[in-house]
């Protein structure tokens, strides 16, 4: 169990896995429940990190694949799904890796798009404008300010110091800001 | 370029992901404060992009990803299952090698008289006498040479077979 549980990068490695004595792993319907509670918004994180509908999908079983194959020692909804954000979030840098510079790739939008046209012009600025940050930086700014992770376990995710996350966290701020300021999508010059 | 963190940051930024940043006190400050004007700024627009819709796009199959999972597990469960013997061919491999060359060494002299020694016409003669059980120093000669090569030849066979598995 603990060796199954170290195939998981060190950085996600914690209290919630093999090392507590009750650790179990998920049954099927636990599973189920867990996958149509927090499977939709999984998907639109990997989906916004990836720009890639077909790569968010690959991303989403590889992460629930991981969940299955560790050994948990809660059922609590709120741990499980940083749990599963920060697998996530694990599964797309080692992505990120594997495929070199993976923004050279074509984005792919969801399939039968059924927002108007307005909604979809806005989607495409922001993921456009998203895509411009390095992976890093959109895992953390996701992460703190969306799913409102500790940045303790933010540096668990990143396999960086918590002492750091802080000073990154800062500086992607501000190249977001910087970003939006240039495209003209801050609110003060809309 | 503003390079200060305010000190009223954090709770701002906390007020600005949770939707407040249009309450009076955080606007008030906002109006003052450039650094935190920017951070707000990038923080509601995560959150607005956060609220952007993806519900058109169907997930992948629950069912699927279960039975993908299960069976991931099954093959590592394998894989773990069957780590000792490929451990053992290693293992295997490595006491034969050690053997052939233990083997060589301790028949050196033999080994090399035998070889400056070999002719056709010799090989003939040995494979007589061992089919007739005679016995001789030819022979034994004979046996020693087979055997090295005999055994050289299960060694590259274990080789094979090993790089042939990976």
């Amino acid at each position: 169990m603990v060796e199954q549980a170290a195939t998981i990068r060190n950085g996600v490695v914690s209290e919630l896995e093999a090392s507590a004595p009750a650790a179990t792993l998920l049954s099927e319907r636990e599973f189920q429940d867990l996958y149509r509670l927090h499977g939709r918004a999984l998907w639109g994180y990997l989906y916004r990190l990836t720009n890639n509908a077909a790569d968010a999908d690959d991303l989403l079983q590889d992460s629930f694949c991981r969940l299955l194959a560790t050994p948990l020692a809660t059922r609590d909804d709120a741990q499980l799904r940083a749990y599963l954000f920060r697998i996530a979030s694990n599964a797309s840098i080692d992505h990120w890796r594997r495929a070199g510079r993976a923004d050279r790739r074509a984005a792919s939008p969801p399939e039968a798009a059924a927002d108007t046209a307005d909604a979809a012009a806005l989607r495409h600025d922001m993921a456009r404008t998203f895509r411009e940050l390095k992976p890093q930086e959109r895992v953390l700014l996701w992460l703190a300010h969306v799913e409102g992770t500790e940045h303790r376990e933010i540096a668990q995710a990143l396999g960086v110091k918590a002492a750091s996350v802080p000073v990154m966290l800062f500086r992607a701020r501000r190249k977001l800001a910087g970003l939006l300021k240039q495209k003209g999508l801050d609110p003060g010059e809309r | 370029m503003l390079d200060r963190i305010c000190d009223k940051q954090p709770s701002l930024l906390e007020a600005a992901a949770a939707g407040h940043e249009t309450d009076p006190a955080v606007v008030d400050h906002l109006a003052e404060c450039p650094a935190c004007r920017e951070a707000v700024e990038a923080v509601c627009w995560m959150r607005r992009m956060a609220e952007t819709t993806t519900e058109s796009h169907a997930l992948p199959n629950a069912d699927v990803i279960w039975w993908k999972a299960q069976l991931l597990r099954r093959w590592e469960a394998e894989r773990r299952a069957a780590a000792p013997i490929e451990r053992m061919h290693k293992a295997e491999l490595f006491a034969g090698l050690a053997s052939l060359v233990g083997f060589v060494v301790w028949q050196w002299s033999g080994l090399t008289r035998t070889l400056s020694s070999l002719s056709p016409a010799r090989l003939v003669s040995w494979s007589a006498q061992t089919t007739t059980g005679g016995a001789s120093g030819d022979a034994s000669s004979a046996v020693l040479l087979f055997g090295s090569l005999f055994l050289g030849a299960m060694i590259l066979a274990g080789v094979h077979r090993m790089l042939a598995d990976k």
